[in-house]
């Protein structure tokens, strides 16, 4: 008994190191826009939680990353010094999101979309709005939207060129997405589809249905292969799963004859 | 259950088999993942040709690197004349070093000789070093 | 003559195998109506074992540092040949090592087989148990992944709660400011060499404990009756027992197929249950990802640490429990190990056990 101190303050420390999980440190830092504008009434602070929203806020692009301007200083935040640009007009529109979505606006430049900007053409917000943007997704394209200046024939013309891929592309995603849950490595996989995906969403902003059409069938063998990887896998995941079960039969064969061979000695020896 | 007639030795030998079957499945079962786990990598072994540039073996030179898996060294003996061993030596398998000077190689374990065809100069080496086949494509040396 | 029996003869007369086998195995009694729960220390030394086996494979591909670790676990997962199987073994076998672990600490404590003479196989079974949480500890950061890399800094991190030398605490546990390249390499070399080895030695502690004293007799059914007080040292008999081998055994290896079918159960049906998403993503220093929770067998420490307004309070509260468990067999010195007859014993023991669930599950909702 004589030892026992040392061993208990051994122990002691040995508890605190281990069981010491404190929470979690708060979230990132709030950049001086959000502080300012997020407790503003009206018009100022709406876009903030409307960004909070979007997929722009999911993927870290905050205010600065398109508005300029200095997120770290309250004073000199909104200085044209600093880079601020504010709210850009209707047809700086195009020219405001093409600058990190280059492609997509060089396709809506040659679109007859883009060709109208300024007469009444549509832009980027218009149909995909503003700071609540979201993943594109083919319900863009409806009736009520595109009927706001034409006939919705031709959009739908247009909606039927594009779903096709446009689900193909979706499913592929989950599918990966999953895979990568069960800790396959899908990186290449979804390189691929990812770099489609980019290159058909700028295609279609051309609203041009034949060039889309002609397209597709680019983009429809670049995606057959990752499928066929896809279904690869999955019958691989599918033999493993096979496999497992007949171990886990097997396992539990062999405990249950170890029981009954245990049982067979406890009737021999009178039991209990 | 059919085995409770019989008296429990019996019982009990017919129930070692069995263990000793489903144990042996499972070591099969379990053996055959830890024989793949721990088998050799391939490597690169099933890459028939490694293509280098010409300008990598200076004439009167020696380039060595590394073909399905093992090394290999390429000699330029004159301008645009490519040979290609294997550098282990036959006797030991120590790799063989290039010695420009006399222009033959000189295995560094036991002082086995070979010329610029492989053949045996000198020491305890019993074969001529293993050619390996080498074209001249354009600028680029094909080996294998 | 059989070789077997030469075999045995040559032994025997060097060794005095037979003699060996007589009283550590045929001539071994152990108490007739031992239950389940008597089997779970067999199967903990098994699920030891495969840990042991899968980590020396894993060691083949695993690279020890940061640049690498997450690449060659990524390796082992997709091109190693059935790198896949070892790894989840080992994953999954370290919660079933968890699980099994507690279930017979609960059962010990219930059938309180901790009282005189055991207080010491207990302890040494307190300090097996911190071990392998330690070994769970500095094994989650080996891949190097987001949740490696955040667990270990919110754990690591707690210790600075500690007075007067809690930053020096959390340095040194790092082997710098932050988790990086240091704290890998130490976790590396305790996961692997510093800790097994411990363990190892502390298992044989444990065991010869356990065989030096004897196998307590369950304390059930109408023919226990408590011991008389012991005055000096005994070896418990157990003269109506049964042998340890071939009858004892044979339900050992029972338990130990049960246990290593559940354990292929969840490798190759639910693998990805003690996966969590963030353990599948690079270690971003820079970048801490949103809802990081502790394994489940940390959760009630972490939620105890929310409860209390500091964390001096929560740590101290967890310490204390902590040690109050350790030293239970020095003040629970009663002889009566009966649960039937220790109402008070068995209500803070199923009170205890229905907080500690209520707390990790709060943890995990919260």
């Amino acid at each position: 008994m004589k030892k026992q101190p040392a061993a208990l303050i051994h122990l002691l420390l040995l508890c605190l190191i281990l069981v010491g999980l404190p929470c979690l440190a708060a979230a990132a830092e709030e950049t001086v826009c959000l502080q300012c504008h997020g407790g503003q009434p009206g018009p100022l602070g709406e876009p903030v939680p409307l960004w909070r929203e979007s997929v722009h806020q999911g993927n870290g692009i905050s205010c600065h990353d398109c508005h300029g301007g200095d997120p770290t200083d309250f004073t000199m935040a909104m200085s044209p010094e600093r880079g601020f640009i504010g709210v850009p007009g209707e047809d700086e529109i195009p020219a405001f999101c093409g600058r990190c979505h280059v492609g997509v606006l060089e396709d809506y430049r040659a679109s007859a979309h883009g060709q109208a900007l300024g007469a009444g053409g549509p832009q980027c917000v218009t149909c995909h709005s503003n700071h609540r943007i979201q993943r594109a997704s083919i319900d863009l394209i409806n009736p009520q939207d595109c009927s706001q200046c034409h006939e919705y024939g031709r959009a739908e013309e247009l909606r039927q060129a594009v779903s096709g891929t446009d689900a193909l592309i979706s499913g592929l995603e989950t599918d990966l997405a999953e895979l990568h849950r069960l800790g396959l490595d899908t990186e290449q996989l979804s390189g691929t589809v990812f770099s489609s995906r980019n290159d058909f969403h700028r295609l279609f902003h051309s609203v041009d249905v034949e060039k889309v059409r002609f397209k597709t069938a680019v983009f429809a063998q670049d995606l057959g292969k990752v499928e066929e990887e896809i279904a690869g896998i999955r019958d691989e995941l599918g033999q493993r799963k096979l496999w497992g079960g007949v171990i886990v039969v097997l396992l539990v064969l062999t405990g249950l004859c170890a029981l009954l061979i245990h049982k067979s000695y406890k009737e021999e020896s009178g039991g209990d | 259950m059919v085995n409770d007639s019989l008296p429990p030795n019996q019982r009990r030998f017919f129930l070692t088999i069995i263990l000793g079957g489903l144990s042996t499945a499972l070591a099969v079962v379990a053996g055959w993942p830890l024989f793949r786990f721990l088998s050799p990598d391939t490597g690169g072994a099933d890459v028939e040709i490694v293509e280098i540039p010409r300008a990598s073996v200076d004439v009167g030179g020696a380039h060595f690197l590394t073909y399905r898996g093992r090394p290999v060294v390429v000699l330029q003996k004159s301008a645009g004349e490519f040979a290609a061993f294997s550098a282990v030596c036959t006797h030991l398998g120590c790799i063989v070093k290039w010695v420009s000077d006399p222009g033959e190689f000189l295995c560094p374990c036991h002082a086995g000789r070979f010329s610029t065809d492989g053949a045996v100069l000198g020491g305890p080496p019993p074969k001529p070093l293993e050619p390996i086949p080498v074209v001249l494509a354009g600028d680029l040396l094909r080996i294998g | 003559m059989s070789p077997l029996k030469r075999l045995v003869d040559y032994l025997d007369v060097r060794l005095g195998v037979r003699e060996l086998v007589r009283q550590n195995l045929t001539g071994y009694l152990v108490p007739r109506r031992a239950n389940f729960f008597y089997t779970l220390g067999a199967v903990l030394l098994a699920l030891f074992s495969l840990q042991v086996v899968t980590g020396i494979l894993l060691l083949i591909y695993y690279r020890p540092d940061a640049a690498n670790a997450f690449a060659s676990v990524q390796y082992i997962m997709n091109e190693v040949p059935y790198g896949w199987l070892i790894r989840y073994v080992h994953v999954v076998g370290s919660n079933i090592i968890v699980i099994a672990l507690l279930l017979h600490m609960l059962s010990v404590l219930f059938m309180g087989s901790y009282k005189k003479p055991r207080e010491l196989t207990w302890l040494t079974g307190f300090i097996l148990f911190n071990l392998s949480l330690a070994l769970c500890l500095t094994g989650y950061l080996l891949p190097w992944s987001q949740l490696s890399f955040w667990a270990t800094t919110v754990a690591t991190d707690a210790a600075g709660a500690v007075p007067v030398v809690g930053e020096m605490a959390v340095q040194f546990l790092r082997g710098g400011a932050m988790v990086g390249e240091a704290t890998l390499g130490r976790f590396f070399a305790l996961h692997v060499m510093g800790l097994p080895l411990l363990l190892g030695a502390v298992i044989g502690l444990h065991l010869f404990l356990m065989r030096r004293v004897g196998i307590s007799r369950p304390p059930f059914g109408p023919e226990y009756e408590p011991p008389a007080p012991l005055l000096s040292f005994r070896h418990e008999e157990h003269p109506d027992g049964i042998p340890f081998f071939p009858h004892y055994v044979a339900k050992d290896l029972a338990a130990i197929f049960f246990f290593l079918a559940a354990l292929a159960w969840v490798v190759f049906y639910a693998p990805a249950l003690f996966i969590p998403p963030a353990a599948l993503e690079p270690a971003d220093p820079f970048v801490t990802p949103p809802h990081i929770k502790p394994e489940w067998y940390f959760l009630w420490a972490y939620q105890t640490l929310k409860i209390f307004p500091s964390k001096v309070i929560g740590l101290a509260v967890q310490g204390a429990f902590m040690t109050l468990l350790a030293v239970l067999p020095f003040l629970d010195i009663g002889p009566e190990r009966r649960p039937a007859h220790r109402p008070l014993f068995v209500t803070c023991y199923f009170l205890g056990i229905l907080l500690m669930v209520a707390i990790s599950i709060w943890g995990h909702y919260s």
